[in-house]
Protein backbone atom coordinates (compact mmCIF):
# COMPACT_ATOMS: atom_id res chain seq x y z
CA UNK A 1 0.00 0.00 0.00
CA UNK A 2 1.37 3.32 -1.02
CA UNK A 3 -1.30 5.76 -0.05
CA UNK A 4 -0.54 9.05 1.49
CA UNK A 5 -2.22 10.42 4.56
CA UNK A 6 -2.62 14.05 5.49
CA UNK A 7 -2.59 15.39 8.99
CA UNK A 8 -4.75 18.49 9.21
CA UNK A 9 -4.02 20.62 12.28
CA UNK A 10 -7.35 21.97 13.52
CA UNK A 11 -5.41 23.53 16.41
CA UNK A 12 -1.67 24.03 16.52
CA UNK A 13 -1.10 23.62 20.25
CA UNK A 14 1.27 25.86 22.20
CA UNK A 15 4.49 25.16 20.31
CA UNK A 16 4.43 22.23 17.92
CA UNK A 17 7.37 21.68 15.59
CA UNK A 18 8.78 19.01 13.32
CA UNK A 19 12.12 17.80 14.71
CA UNK A 20 14.68 15.13 13.94
CA UNK A 21 18.31 14.70 14.98
CA UNK A 22 19.09 18.28 13.91
CA UNK A 23 21.84 19.67 11.73
CA UNK A 24 25.18 19.06 13.41
CA UNK A 25 28.19 20.26 11.42
CA UNK A 26 27.14 23.74 10.36
CA UNK A 27 27.93 25.60 13.58
CA UNK A 28 30.94 27.26 11.90
CA UNK A 29 28.42 29.11 9.69
CA UNK A 30 26.31 30.13 12.68
CA UNK A 31 23.63 27.45 12.26
CA UNK A 32 22.24 26.12 15.57
CA UNK A 33 22.13 22.34 16.04
CA UNK A 34 18.36 22.12 16.73
CA UNK A 35 16.62 18.71 16.70
CA UNK A 36 14.29 17.03 19.19
CA UNK A 37 14.95 18.23 22.75
CA UNK A 38 14.38 14.71 24.13
CA UNK A 39 16.25 12.57 21.61
CA UNK A 40 15.61 9.29 23.45
CA UNK A 41 11.85 9.81 23.38
CA UNK A 42 11.91 10.92 19.72
CA UNK A 43 13.94 7.91 18.60
CA UNK A 44 11.72 5.54 20.54
CA UNK A 45 8.61 7.03 18.94
CA UNK A 46 10.14 6.38 15.54
CA UNK A 47 11.01 2.79 16.40
CA UNK A 48 7.46 2.12 17.58
CA UNK A 49 6.11 2.86 14.09
CA UNK A 50 8.99 1.32 12.13
CA UNK A 51 10.65 4.58 11.07
CA UNK A 52 14.41 5.07 11.21
CA UNK A 53 15.60 6.81 14.36
CA UNK A 54 16.58 10.03 12.59
CA UNK A 55 13.15 10.39 10.97
CA UNK A 56 11.15 13.54 11.71
CA UNK A 57 8.63 13.52 14.56
CA UNK A 58 6.33 16.16 16.00
CA UNK A 59 7.58 17.78 19.19
CA UNK A 60 4.55 18.86 21.19
CA UNK A 61 5.04 21.30 24.06
CA UNK A 62 2.70 21.42 27.09
CA UNK A 63 -0.50 22.06 25.18
CA UNK A 64 -1.13 19.62 22.36
CA UNK A 65 -2.56 20.19 18.90
CA UNK A 66 -5.80 18.84 17.50
CA UNK A 67 -5.19 16.78 14.38
CA UNK A 68 -7.60 15.32 11.86
CA UNK A 69 -6.16 12.35 10.05
CA UNK A 70 -7.58 11.65 6.61
CA UNK A 71 -6.28 8.15 6.04
CA UNK A 72 -5.51 5.22 8.34
CA UNK A 73 -2.01 5.50 9.83
CA UNK A 74 0.13 3.97 12.54
CA UNK A 75 1.29 6.40 15.21
CA UNK A 76 3.11 6.30 18.52
CA UNK A 77 3.43 8.86 21.30
CA UNK A 78 6.30 9.04 23.78
CA UNK A 79 7.73 11.62 26.17
CA UNK A 80 5.47 13.84 28.23
CA UNK A 81 2.03 12.50 29.06
CA UNK A 82 -0.35 15.11 27.69
CA UNK A 83 -3.40 12.80 27.86
CA UNK A 84 -3.58 11.82 24.19
CA UNK A 85 -7.00 10.75 22.93
CA UNK A 86 -8.67 9.77 19.69
CA UNK A 87 -12.25 10.90 19.23
CA UNK A 88 -12.27 11.64 22.98
CA UNK A 89 -11.16 8.13 23.99
CA UNK A 90 -7.76 7.97 25.73
CA UNK A 91 -5.09 6.09 23.80
CA UNK A 92 -2.00 4.40 25.19
CA UNK A 93 1.48 5.84 24.88
CA UNK A 94 4.65 3.82 24.20
CA UNK A 95 3.02 1.50 21.71
CA UNK A 96 2.01 1.37 18.05
CA UNK A 97 -1.53 2.68 17.66
CA UNK A 98 -3.58 2.50 14.45
CA UNK A 99 -5.64 5.63 13.80
CA UNK A 100 -8.61 5.23 11.50
CA UNK A 101 -9.43 7.47 8.61
CA UNK A 102 -11.18 10.67 9.67
CA UNK A 103 -10.29 10.34 13.35
CA UNK A 104 -9.30 13.33 15.44
CA UNK A 105 -6.22 13.06 17.65
CA UNK A 106 -6.25 15.47 20.57
CA UNK A 107 -4.43 16.08 23.81
CA UNK A 108 -5.72 17.05 27.22
CA UNK A 109 -4.34 17.63 30.68
CA UNK A 110 -0.58 17.54 31.31
CA UNK A 111 0.03 14.55 33.54
CA UNK A 112 3.80 14.79 33.59
CA UNK A 113 6.75 16.01 31.55
CA UNK A 114 6.90 18.93 29.12
CA UNK A 115 7.42 17.60 25.58
CA UNK A 116 5.59 14.76 23.87
CA UNK A 117 6.74 13.15 20.63
CA UNK A 118 4.35 11.95 17.96
CA UNK A 119 5.64 9.67 15.24
CA UNK A 120 3.65 8.58 12.20
CA UNK A 121 4.77 5.58 10.16
CA UNK A 122 5.89 6.52 6.64
CA UNK A 123 7.84 9.10 4.71
CA UNK A 124 7.14 12.69 5.81
CA UNK A 125 6.78 15.13 2.92
CA UNK A 126 8.45 18.08 4.61
CA UNK A 127 11.06 20.48 3.34
CA UNK A 128 14.54 19.89 4.70
CA UNK A 129 17.33 22.40 5.09
CA UNK A 130 20.96 21.33 5.44
CA UNK A 131 19.82 17.76 5.71
CA UNK A 132 17.34 18.24 8.53
CA UNK A 133 13.60 18.84 8.80
CA UNK A 134 13.97 20.45 12.24
CA UNK A 135 12.31 23.85 12.42
CA UNK A 136 15.00 26.42 11.64
CA UNK A 137 15.39 29.05 14.35
CA UNK A 138 15.58 31.95 11.88
CA UNK A 139 13.69 32.42 8.62
CA UNK A 140 11.63 29.38 9.58
CA UNK A 141 8.92 30.17 7.06
CA UNK A 142 11.45 30.22 4.25
CA UNK A 143 13.84 27.45 5.29
CA UNK A 144 11.52 24.88 6.85
CA UNK A 145 8.01 26.06 5.98
CA UNK A 146 6.36 22.79 6.99
CA UNK A 147 8.09 22.41 10.32
CA UNK A 148 6.45 25.09 12.41
CA UNK A 149 2.90 23.90 12.91
CA UNK A 150 0.16 26.52 12.70
CA UNK A 151 -3.62 26.27 12.65
CA UNK A 152 -4.63 24.58 9.38
CA UNK A 153 -1.12 23.33 8.61
CA UNK A 154 -1.15 20.19 6.51
CA UNK A 155 1.43 17.46 6.85
CA UNK A 156 1.52 14.75 4.22
CA UNK A 157 2.88 11.33 4.98
CA UNK A 158 3.59 8.74 2.33
CA UNK A 159 2.48 5.54 4.02
CA UNK A 160 4.80 2.54 4.25
CA UNK A 161 3.45 -0.98 4.89
CA UNK A 162 2.09 -1.33 8.42
CA UNK A 163 4.33 -3.03 10.91
CA UNK A 164 3.35 -5.51 13.56
CA UNK A 165 2.41 -3.69 16.74
CA UNK A 166 5.37 -2.79 18.95
CA UNK A 167 5.55 -1.56 22.50
CA UNK A 168 8.14 -0.53 24.99
CA UNK A 169 7.98 -0.09 28.74
CA UNK A 170 7.35 3.57 29.53
CA UNK A 171 10.08 5.30 31.52
CA UNK A 172 9.32 6.21 35.14
CA UNK A 173 7.19 9.35 35.48
CA UNK A 174 9.19 12.52 35.00
CA UNK A 175 10.07 14.24 38.28
CA UNK A 176 9.37 17.92 38.79
CA UNK A 177 12.70 18.41 40.52
CA UNK A 178 15.85 16.82 39.17
CA UNK A 179 19.57 16.66 39.81
CA UNK A 180 21.75 16.98 36.74
CA UNK A 181 25.40 15.96 36.39
CA UNK A 182 27.74 18.60 35.00
CA UNK A 183 31.38 19.01 34.07
CA UNK A 184 33.30 22.23 34.64
CA UNK A 185 32.85 24.82 31.91
CA UNK A 186 35.75 26.51 30.10
CA UNK A 187 35.68 29.55 32.44
CA UNK A 188 35.07 27.52 35.62
CA UNK A 189 38.39 28.71 37.10
CA UNK A 190 37.42 32.35 36.67
CA UNK A 191 34.64 32.01 39.23
CA UNK A 192 35.50 32.30 42.91
CA UNK A 193 35.14 29.24 45.12
CA UNK A 194 32.35 31.11 46.89
CA UNK A 195 30.42 31.57 43.64
CA UNK A 196 30.96 27.96 42.65
CA UNK A 197 29.77 26.72 46.03
CA UNK A 198 26.75 28.99 45.69
CA UNK A 199 25.96 27.64 42.19
CA UNK A 200 26.07 24.01 43.30
CA UNK A 201 24.12 24.47 46.52
CA UNK A 202 21.15 26.24 44.96
CA UNK A 203 17.99 24.74 43.60
CA UNK A 204 17.10 26.65 40.47
CA UNK A 205 13.64 27.19 39.04
CA UNK A 206 13.10 27.10 35.26
CA UNK A 207 11.85 30.57 34.24
CA UNK A 208 8.59 30.98 32.33
CA UNK A 209 10.30 32.50 29.30
CA UNK A 210 12.55 29.46 28.86
CA UNK A 211 12.42 27.84 25.45
CA UNK A 212 14.31 25.62 23.02
CA UNK A 213 17.16 28.16 22.86
CA UNK A 214 17.77 28.30 26.56
CA UNK A 215 16.43 27.90 30.07
CA UNK A 216 16.82 30.89 32.34
CA UNK A 217 17.55 29.59 35.80
CA UNK A 218 15.93 31.55 38.61
CA UNK A 219 17.66 31.68 41.98
CA UNK A 220 19.68 34.04 44.07
CA UNK A 221 22.11 35.91 41.79
CA UNK A 222 25.67 34.66 41.67
CA UNK A 223 28.20 37.31 42.58
CA UNK A 224 30.43 37.97 39.62
CA UNK A 225 33.61 39.47 41.06
CA UNK A 226 35.81 39.83 38.01
CA UNK A 227 34.17 41.50 35.07
CA UNK A 228 36.69 39.84 32.81
CA UNK A 229 35.09 39.76 29.41
CA UNK A 230 35.09 36.52 27.46
CA UNK A 231 35.85 36.97 23.78
CA UNK A 232 33.04 35.30 21.83
CA UNK A 233 33.75 31.62 21.45
CA UNK A 234 31.98 28.45 20.29
CA UNK A 235 28.99 27.19 22.27
CA UNK A 236 28.11 23.57 22.95
CA UNK A 237 24.51 22.55 23.68
CA UNK A 238 24.18 22.04 27.44
CA UNK A 239 26.50 24.90 28.39
CA UNK A 240 25.54 26.93 31.47
CA UNK A 241 26.65 30.50 31.01
CA UNK A 242 26.34 33.23 33.62
CA UNK A 243 25.05 36.65 32.58
CA UNK A 244 26.52 39.89 33.91
CA UNK A 245 23.58 40.06 36.31
CA UNK A 246 24.68 36.73 37.81
CA UNK A 247 21.87 34.70 36.29
CA UNK A 248 22.74 31.29 34.86
CA UNK A 249 21.33 30.37 31.47
CA UNK A 250 21.32 26.77 30.33
CA UNK A 251 21.73 26.67 26.56
CA UNK A 252 19.54 24.13 24.79
CA UNK A 253 19.37 22.75 21.26
CA UNK A 254 18.35 25.95 19.42
CA UNK A 255 21.09 28.00 21.11
CA UNK A 256 23.30 30.34 19.14
CA UNK A 257 26.61 28.81 18.10
CA UNK A 258 28.82 31.42 19.75
CA UNK A 259 28.60 33.43 22.93
CA UNK A 260 30.55 35.75 25.17
CA UNK A 261 29.39 35.04 28.72
CA UNK A 262 31.58 33.01 31.08
CA UNK A 263 30.66 29.34 31.04
CA UNK A 264 30.56 27.88 34.53
CA UNK A 265 29.51 24.32 33.66
CA UNK A 266 28.38 21.96 30.92
CA UNK A 267 25.73 19.30 31.48
CA UNK A 268 26.52 15.76 30.39
CA UNK A 269 24.98 15.03 26.96
CA UNK A 270 22.73 12.28 28.36
CA UNK A 271 21.15 14.78 30.79
CA UNK A 272 19.72 16.92 27.98
CA UNK A 273 16.81 14.52 27.50
CA UNK A 274 15.86 14.80 31.19
CA UNK A 275 16.10 18.58 31.06
CA UNK A 276 13.81 18.59 28.00
CA UNK A 277 11.01 17.25 30.19
CA UNK A 278 11.24 19.99 32.85
CA UNK A 279 8.45 22.53 32.72
CA UNK A 280 8.79 26.20 33.57
CA UNK A 281 8.39 26.49 37.35
CA UNK A 282 10.05 23.14 37.99
CA UNK A 283 13.38 22.71 39.69
CA UNK A 284 16.93 21.63 38.93
CA UNK A 285 20.07 21.26 40.96
CA UNK A 286 23.54 20.63 39.56
CA UNK A 287 25.98 18.04 40.71
CA UNK A 288 29.66 18.21 39.86
CA UNK A 289 31.32 15.20 38.22
CA UNK A 290 35.09 15.62 38.34
CA UNK B 1 47.68 27.65 22.99
CA UNK B 2 45.83 25.63 25.62
CA UNK B 3 43.85 22.42 25.20
CA UNK B 4 40.92 21.76 27.51
CA UNK B 5 37.86 19.54 27.54
CA UNK B 6 34.59 21.46 27.13
CA UNK B 7 31.85 19.12 28.26
CA UNK B 8 32.03 15.40 27.53
CA UNK B 9 32.52 15.46 23.76
CA UNK B 10 34.24 18.70 22.85
CA UNK B 11 37.82 19.90 22.80
CA UNK B 12 38.41 23.63 23.23
CA UNK B 13 41.61 25.20 21.97
CA UNK B 14 42.22 28.65 23.38
CA UNK B 15 44.77 30.77 21.58
CA UNK B 16 46.10 33.96 23.12
CA UNK B 17 42.86 35.65 24.24
CA UNK B 18 43.01 38.78 22.09
CA UNK B 19 41.10 40.01 19.06
CA UNK B 20 44.01 40.23 16.66
CA UNK B 21 44.39 39.38 13.00
CA UNK B 22 47.51 37.25 13.53
CA UNK B 23 45.85 35.16 16.22
CA UNK B 24 42.65 34.68 14.23
CA UNK B 25 44.75 33.65 11.22
CA UNK B 26 46.23 30.85 13.31
CA UNK B 27 42.72 29.74 14.35
CA UNK B 28 41.54 29.65 10.73
CA UNK B 29 44.67 27.96 9.41
CA UNK B 30 44.51 25.26 12.05
CA UNK B 31 40.78 24.78 11.46
CA UNK B 32 41.37 24.37 7.72
CA UNK B 33 44.16 21.87 8.34
CA UNK B 34 41.97 19.84 10.72
CA UNK B 35 39.09 19.77 8.23
CA UNK B 36 41.50 18.82 5.42
CA UNK B 37 42.82 15.91 7.50
CA UNK B 38 39.26 14.46 7.58
CA UNK B 39 39.78 12.74 10.90
CA UNK B 40 36.98 10.32 11.55
CA UNK B 41 35.08 11.11 14.72
CA UNK B 42 35.20 14.90 14.42
CA UNK B 43 31.58 16.03 14.21
CA UNK B 44 32.00 19.80 13.83
CA UNK B 45 34.35 22.70 14.48
CA UNK B 46 33.62 26.30 15.48
CA UNK B 47 36.44 28.69 14.71
CA UNK B 48 36.02 31.98 16.62
CA UNK B 49 38.15 35.07 17.29
CA UNK B 50 40.86 33.32 19.28
CA UNK B 51 39.49 29.86 19.98
CA UNK B 52 38.64 26.70 18.13
CA UNK B 53 35.90 24.41 19.43
CA UNK B 54 36.07 20.83 18.15
CA UNK B 55 33.17 18.42 18.65
CA UNK B 56 33.91 14.70 18.53
CA UNK B 57 32.11 11.39 18.74
CA UNK B 58 33.09 9.68 21.99
CA UNK B 59 32.46 6.25 20.50
CA UNK B 60 35.19 6.89 17.90
CA UNK B 61 37.75 9.08 19.64
CA UNK B 62 38.88 9.80 23.18
CA UNK B 63 39.81 13.28 24.33
CA UNK B 64 43.44 12.16 24.69
CA UNK B 65 43.64 10.64 21.20
CA UNK B 66 42.06 13.69 19.63
CA UNK B 67 44.44 16.02 21.50
CA UNK B 68 47.45 14.09 20.17
CA UNK B 69 46.10 14.19 16.61
CA UNK B 70 45.48 17.93 16.85
CA UNK B 71 48.97 18.49 18.29
CA UNK B 72 50.43 16.78 15.23
CA UNK B 73 48.33 18.79 12.79
CA UNK B 74 49.23 21.95 14.67
CA UNK B 75 52.96 21.22 14.42
CA UNK B 76 52.66 20.60 10.67
CA UNK B 77 50.47 23.68 10.09
CA UNK B 78 52.65 26.23 11.77
CA UNK B 79 55.85 25.47 9.90
CA UNK B 80 56.97 28.30 7.60
CA UNK B 81 56.27 26.59 4.27
CA UNK B 82 52.74 25.58 5.24
CA UNK B 83 51.94 29.10 6.40
CA UNK B 84 52.43 30.86 3.09
CA UNK B 85 50.34 28.41 1.08
CA UNK B 86 47.42 28.47 3.50
CA UNK B 87 46.93 32.21 3.48
CA UNK B 88 46.52 32.22 -0.30
CA UNK B 89 43.20 30.43 0.03
CA UNK B 90 41.47 33.31 1.77
CA UNK B 91 38.80 34.90 -0.36
CA UNK B 92 38.76 38.63 -0.95
CA UNK B 93 35.28 40.04 -1.50
CA UNK B 94 34.06 43.46 -2.50
CA UNK B 95 30.53 44.10 -1.23
CA UNK B 96 28.45 46.95 -2.72
CA UNK B 97 26.58 48.96 -0.12
CA UNK B 98 24.08 51.76 -0.50
CA UNK B 99 24.59 54.16 2.41
CA UNK B 100 21.66 56.44 1.56
CA UNK B 101 19.45 57.19 4.54
CA UNK B 102 16.58 55.07 3.26
CA UNK B 103 18.86 52.08 4.00
CA UNK B 104 21.31 53.53 6.51
CA UNK B 105 18.76 53.95 9.27
CA UNK B 106 21.32 55.11 11.82
CA UNK B 107 23.99 56.68 9.62
CA UNK B 108 22.91 60.23 10.49
CA UNK B 109 22.95 59.42 14.21
CA UNK B 110 26.40 57.82 13.92
CA UNK B 111 27.70 60.85 11.99
CA UNK B 112 26.36 63.13 14.69
CA UNK B 113 27.88 61.06 17.47
CA UNK B 114 31.21 61.01 15.66
CA UNK B 115 30.93 64.67 14.80
CA UNK B 116 31.55 64.14 11.11
CA UNK B 117 29.68 64.16 7.79
CA UNK B 118 27.85 61.24 6.17
CA UNK B 119 30.50 61.19 3.44
CA UNK B 120 33.22 60.85 6.03
CA UNK B 121 31.44 57.88 7.58
CA UNK B 122 31.16 56.24 4.15
CA UNK B 123 34.77 57.06 3.39
CA UNK B 124 35.90 55.52 6.69
CA UNK B 125 33.78 52.40 6.27
CA UNK B 126 34.85 51.71 2.68
CA UNK B 127 38.56 52.44 3.02
CA UNK B 128 39.37 49.56 5.34
CA UNK B 129 39.81 45.92 4.39
CA UNK B 130 38.03 43.89 7.06
CA UNK B 131 38.64 40.38 8.15
CA UNK B 132 35.84 37.87 8.83
CA UNK B 133 36.87 36.75 12.31
CA UNK B 134 34.03 34.31 12.82
CA UNK B 135 30.38 33.52 12.10
CA UNK B 136 27.68 33.33 14.73
CA UNK B 137 24.51 34.96 16.09
CA UNK B 138 22.48 34.05 12.96
CA UNK B 139 23.14 31.56 10.14
CA UNK B 140 25.65 33.32 7.91
CA UNK B 141 26.27 36.33 10.18
CA UNK B 142 29.94 37.30 9.78
CA UNK B 143 31.69 39.29 12.49
CA UNK B 144 34.14 41.55 10.64
CA UNK B 145 36.77 43.86 12.00
CA UNK B 146 38.42 45.87 12.91
CA UNK B 147 36.69 49.22 12.43
CA UNK B 148 38.87 52.31 12.32
CA UNK B 149 38.89 54.07 15.70
CA UNK B 150 36.78 56.93 14.34
CA UNK B 151 33.93 54.55 13.42
CA UNK B 152 33.81 52.46 16.57
CA UNK B 153 30.43 52.98 18.22
CA UNK B 154 28.12 51.69 20.93
CA UNK B 155 25.20 49.44 20.17
CA UNK B 156 21.81 51.15 20.16
CA UNK B 157 20.25 51.77 23.57
CA UNK B 158 17.12 49.94 22.54
CA UNK B 159 17.57 47.14 19.99
CA UNK B 160 15.30 47.17 16.94
CA UNK B 161 12.69 44.44 16.86
CA UNK B 162 13.42 43.69 13.24
CA UNK B 163 16.37 44.77 11.16
CA UNK B 164 15.86 44.31 7.40
CA UNK B 165 17.92 41.55 5.79
CA UNK B 166 21.22 42.64 4.15
CA UNK B 167 21.51 45.66 6.47
CA UNK B 168 25.09 46.65 7.23
CA UNK B 169 25.74 47.56 10.85
CA UNK B 170 28.36 48.68 13.32
CA UNK B 171 28.89 47.60 16.94
CA UNK B 172 32.00 48.32 18.96
CA UNK B 173 34.95 47.72 16.63
CA UNK B 174 32.93 45.31 14.51
CA UNK B 175 30.93 45.57 11.34
CA UNK B 176 28.58 42.98 9.87
CA UNK B 177 25.68 42.25 7.53
CA UNK B 178 22.36 40.84 8.74
CA UNK B 179 21.82 37.72 6.59
CA UNK B 180 18.11 37.60 7.45
CA UNK B 181 15.64 39.82 9.26
CA UNK B 182 16.30 39.71 12.99
CA UNK B 183 16.08 41.81 16.10
CA UNK B 184 19.34 43.56 16.89
CA UNK B 185 21.13 46.50 18.41
CA UNK B 186 23.73 47.25 15.76
CA UNK B 187 23.86 50.76 14.28
CA UNK B 188 22.62 50.37 10.71
CA UNK B 189 24.56 52.48 8.21
CA UNK B 190 23.55 50.96 4.88
CA UNK B 191 22.30 47.93 2.99
CA UNK B 192 23.82 45.65 0.38
CA UNK B 193 21.70 44.33 -2.50
CA UNK B 194 23.71 41.10 -2.31
CA UNK B 195 22.20 38.27 -0.27
CA UNK B 196 24.83 36.83 2.09
CA UNK B 197 22.65 33.83 2.90
CA UNK B 198 21.15 31.78 0.07
CA UNK B 199 19.40 28.87 1.74
CA UNK B 200 18.74 26.90 -1.41
CA UNK B 201 22.26 27.00 -2.81
CA UNK B 202 24.82 24.26 -2.29
CA UNK B 203 26.96 26.84 -0.49
CA UNK B 204 24.33 28.85 1.35
CA UNK B 205 26.75 31.24 3.04
CA UNK B 206 28.68 33.95 1.21
CA UNK B 207 31.27 34.34 3.97
CA UNK B 208 33.48 32.09 5.96
CA UNK B 209 35.93 32.89 8.71
CA UNK B 210 39.19 34.16 7.25
CA UNK B 211 37.67 36.02 4.28
CA UNK B 212 38.77 39.59 3.51
CA UNK B 213 35.97 42.04 2.85
CA UNK B 214 35.91 45.58 1.55
CA UNK B 215 32.75 47.64 1.11
CA UNK B 216 32.07 49.77 -1.92
CA UNK B 217 29.58 52.66 -1.88
CA UNK B 218 26.88 52.49 -4.55
CA UNK B 219 23.93 54.70 -5.47
CA UNK B 220 20.30 53.79 -4.94
CA UNK B 221 20.04 53.27 -8.70
CA UNK B 222 22.90 50.75 -8.67
CA UNK B 223 21.34 49.09 -5.63
CA UNK B 224 18.13 48.42 -7.54
CA UNK B 225 19.97 47.37 -10.70
CA UNK B 226 21.98 44.77 -8.75
CA UNK B 227 18.85 43.61 -6.88
CA UNK B 228 17.05 43.14 -10.18
CA UNK B 229 20.01 41.27 -11.69
CA UNK B 230 20.17 38.96 -8.69
CA UNK B 231 16.42 38.27 -8.81
CA UNK B 232 16.56 37.45 -12.52
CA UNK B 233 19.77 35.40 -12.24
CA UNK B 234 21.64 37.92 -14.41
CA UNK B 235 24.06 38.93 -11.68
CA UNK B 236 27.70 38.13 -12.26
CA UNK B 237 28.77 36.79 -8.88
CA UNK B 238 32.44 36.94 -9.84
CA UNK B 239 32.11 40.75 -9.61
CA UNK B 240 32.20 40.30 -5.85
CA UNK B 241 35.66 38.78 -5.88
CA UNK B 242 38.79 40.88 -6.21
Amino acid sequence: MHNSSTLHFLKAGLWTTVQDKGRVGHQASGVPVSGAMDQTAAQLANWLVGNSEDHPVLEITLLGPSIQINHTVQIAITGANLSPMVNRTPIPMYETVAIKEGAILKFGRIQNGCRAYLSVGGEWMVQRWLGSASAATTSTAKLTPDSLIKKDSLLTIQATPFIEKRNSPPPPDYENSIVVNVLPGPEFDQFSSHTIAHFFSQTYTIANDSNRMGYRLLGKELSIESKQEVISSGIVVGTIQVSNAGQPILLMRDAQTTGGYPRIAVVLPEELDHLAQLKPGEAVRFCFIS
Amino acid sequence: MTFQPYGAETLLLNFEQKIKKEINEQVIDLNKAILAAQLSGITYTIPAYCSLTIGYDRSVLSYETLSLLIEKIKAATFTKEAKSSNSLEDKHLIIPVCYEEAFGLDIAAVAKEKNCTLDEIIQLHTSTIYRVYMLGFLPGFAYMGRLPEDLACQRKQTPRLSIPPRSVGLAGYQTGIYPSAAPGGWQIIGQTPVPTFMPNQDTPFLFQAGDQVQFQAISKKDFFTISKDIDSNQFNWSNLYA
